[in-house]
């Protein structure tokens, strides 16, 4: 990329405080066409574009993360705060457009007042005037402009009136920076801040006394709303702002009802969670089959061979398993978008503060944690609506313990080993036993991990919950759709590659050395011989060299090789136990009957040392325990590398997880037969 | 001394001054909490914490532990 500096080309950056407008804004200037760019070596995102041609303004846009004030309190907003006093790729930006809600003036003109006493450019640009006007009200922008020394303009937001003004203001600012030397840039003294604060503050107050119109109709001649209008008024000028929205004040008597909000809110996840699952499947499924014919459309016109099985079962496969997770990453994040646009989100953070708090979590790891019980990757990307660092960590590092539902078929497998056909409703049963086990484990994973976590994600944040709850507004789906695709993009371009990588390495591992196996063709199909061959290459492959190695490590949970080499294939999807367990065990039968034939072949599996059954009620419950707690998935550990900006939590979640696992499933095997049941 | 809270639902009261020891003091006190504010206890849902208050004309959550730091007249 050619650094701004280069090109000469004006850099103006967006900032403001959170709910203040700034995104919107960032939308109608850039258009959809933005891309992310990370501070370099954190994990703090920022969106840059061009400004749309149409507006004639040749200048590159930075959308920042929103503020509240210069004086940073986390490490992330410390990158952030610095990133405007010099960012390292991109410089100082010539331009600041501050975004303030004209109905909070008193709070979000604390940004701005900072900022221009930094030296900076600033413009600043007033929102949510339609909101302002229903109270009948306006800003006197002149009067506001001369008070602060620097430009002002209102926009609409919704209706784009002001726009123009806004366009013309960037330009003429533009213009001024160009005549003028660049000014010189001072880092905000933060010293005696609280004082300071206080009486920056009061300065606000004063200059905003001047700054409130009326708006004069026909309809407000009568004494009633003038008494009224004075009321507002007054409160306007003393400070305190206008009282909050009525119609928010009245929806949050049933929201934040103390028996109806928490019902309420356990409904809403409800639905969210259940779409993420059911909603997806069948788009997952589709992009599945897609897929998979492509597979087998390779395999079956390209000439034999490790290349064709590379392109087949290597690239085709390894992108089907990263694209497959995309369905759910769209409907979550427009679910989500959608939430959080209305208000409603933060509301749901408030409620399940309180509980959530007690475990060394946050209010917003909610959302993060319950979308973790349909898929880890989407799950944790939403994590990042998290503010505190060491919070946000904690979520990412305990969402593998959420029983995602890759976990599904390996449990429906086991469980229809455990339960004979005839009392197929306990299937149900012993499954909603699993997910209620799963939870109360990962409470208590996470109280033991909460010991640790100064240690673990090096930071001394303490925990903090300051929310401000918007005013609900009907959500804006183009600019929820347009979040979503960039969400998107953003995994498909980062995550994507490590997974493809992974799931590469492990096509070596389960399909060299003997690419060629000899077997017995006699009387068999030729697909029936395309699945010998497969269980013999995979038998003589790395992967069982892999899986006689850790042997030793089998034994005591009472397996043996081929499971260990099915768990090994199982890194790749957690779902591929089930097909790899099938090969492993020698099925070459196709479609429903596969099940029911792995079903027998694997009561009659024996291990190989000693002669005896294999799979027991107590290894088999003992598997099952193995997949609650083990970090089976690439793709969740490619995702966590790049949203923690490092191998380390990903890491230590395989390792904690794996061995944690392990244990338990010793536990729960050596346990079960010291109790009598094999 | 009373703090932000103890207040009951739908309580106005105006803030004398901020906790200065409190860790999280000045990021209450730039969410808009200065002494001479007015805020009025908005909402206290299931778990009675957070609380929402109303502040400069905007409605914050904010946990009790910090809320006990903003000291009322």
């Amino acid at each position: 990329m050619i650094s701004n500096t280069d090109l000469k080309v004006p850099l103006i950056t967006l900032v403001g405080p959170p709910n203040s407008g700034k995104t919107t804004l960032f939308n109608i200037l850039s258009g959809k066409n933005y891309k992310t760019v990370n501070y370099p070596g954190s994990t703090v995102e920022y969106y840059t574009s061009r400004i749309l041609a149409k507006y004639n303004i040749n200048a590159e846009l930075l959308d920042s993360p929103g503020i509240v004030s210069l004086i940073a309190e986390s490490p992330d907003e410390k990158i952030s705060i610095d990133s405007l006093y010099a960012h390292p790729t991109l410089g100082i930006p010539d331009l600041l457009i501050c975004t303030v809600d004209s109905c909070q003036l008193t709070r979000h003109l604390l940004l701005p007042k900072q900022l221009i006493s930094s030296g900076f450019n600033v413009l600043i640009v007033l929102t949510m005037i339609d909101s302002l006007a229903k109270r009948g009200y306006k800003i006197s922008e002149q009067k506001l402009s001369s008070e602060l020394s620097c430009d002002v303009v209102a926009i609409n937001g919704r209706s784009k009136v002001g726009l123009a003004n806004v366009i013309s203001q960037i330009n003429s600012n533009i213009e001024k920076t160009k005549v003028t030397d660049k000014k010189k840039v001072t880092p905000y003294n933060s010293s005696e801040q609280r004082k300071d604060l206080v009486d920056t503050f009061d300065e606000i107050e004063e200059l905003v006394k001047s700054v409130y119109e009326p708006i004069k109709t026909k309809e407000k001649i009568d004494l009633n709303s003038a008494n009224k209008e004075l009321k507002v008024l007054q409160d306007a000028v003393s400070g305190n702002g206008f009282s909050p929205d009525e119609i928010t004040l009245k929806i949050d008597r049933i929201l934040l009802h103390r028996f109806w909000g928490i019902m309420i809110f356990l409904v809403v996840m409800g639905i969210t969670f259940t779409s993420i699952f059911w909603l997806a499947q069948p788009l997952m499924d589709l992009v599945d089959g897609l897929f998979s014919n492509l597979n087998s459309l390779v395999a079956d016109n390209l000439n034999p061979g490790w290349l064709t099985n590379l392109i087949s079962d290597g690239l085709i496969s390894g992108t089907g398993s990263v694209l497959v997770f995309v369905p759910q990453i769209i409907i979550l994040f427009i679910i989500l978008g959608l939430l959080e646009d209305s208000g409603y989100l933060a509301r749901g953070a408030m409620l399940i503060d309180k509980p959530l708090s007690k475990i060394g979590l946050n209010g917003r790891s909610f959302v993060p944690m319950l979308s973790g019980f349909a898929c880890a990757i989407p799950a944790m990307i939403a994590a990042r609506t998290i503010p505190n660092r060491k919070e946000r960590l904690f979520t990412i590092f305990i969402i593998p313990l959420m029983s995602c539902s890759a976990r599904l078929p390996v449990y429906a497998l086991l469980i229809a080993y455990l339960i004979p056909a005839e009392t197929a409703w306990m299937g149900g049963i012993v499954l909603g036993g699993i997910y209620l086990f799963s939870m109360l484990s990962s409470i208590v994973v996470a109280l033991v991990i909460n010991k640790f976590t100064k240690r673990l994600f090096s930071s001394n944040e303490t925990s903090s919950f300051i929310l401000e709850l918007p005013a609900y507004r009907i959500p804006k789906l183009s600019s929820v759709l347009n979040h979503t695709y960039n969400s998107s993009k953003q995994y498909l371009l980062k995550a994507g590659p490590i997974i493809l990588m992974f799931s590469l390495v492990l096509w070596f591992l389960t399909y060299f050395p003997n690419i060629n196996p000899e077997v017995d063709k006699k009387g068999l199909s030729s697909e029936q011989v395309q699945n010998v061959e497969r269980a013999e290459r995979l038998e003589n492959s790395f992967a069982s060299d892999l899986g006689k190695f850790i042997q030793p490590i089998m034994t005591p949970i009472g397996m043996d090789w081929r499971v260990g080499v099915s768990l090994i294939s199982a890194f790749a999807a957690r779902e591929v136990f089930v097909s790899s367990m099938a090969l492993t065990f020698k099925v070459t039968a196709e479609g429903d009957e596969a099940e029911s034939t792995l079903l027998s072949s694997l009561r009659n599996a024996k291990i190989e040392a000693t002669g005896e059954k294999l799979f027991t009620t107590a290894t088999t419950i003992g598997l099952i325990v193995f997949f609650i707690f083990a970090l089976q998935c690439l793709s969740t550990v490619a995702v966590s590398r790049k949203e923690t900006g490092g191998w380390k939590i990903p890491i230590l979640q395989v390792v904690t997880f794996t061995s944690l696992a392990y244990i338990m499933t010793f536990i729960t095997v050596n346990g079960l037969r010291f109790l009598g049941i094999q | 001394m009373k703090t932000a809270a103890e207040l009951n639902y739908g309580e106005k009261a105006i803030i004398s001054e901020i906790d200065s020891t409190h860790p999280s003091s000045r990021r209450i006190i730039e969410h808009g909490f200065t002494p001479g504010q007015t805020i009025e206890l908005i909402n206290k849902p299931i778990f009675n914490d957070p609380i929402a208050v109303s502040i400069r004309g905007t409605i914050i959550a904010i946990r009790k532990s910090e809320a006990g730091c903003i000291k009322l007249k």
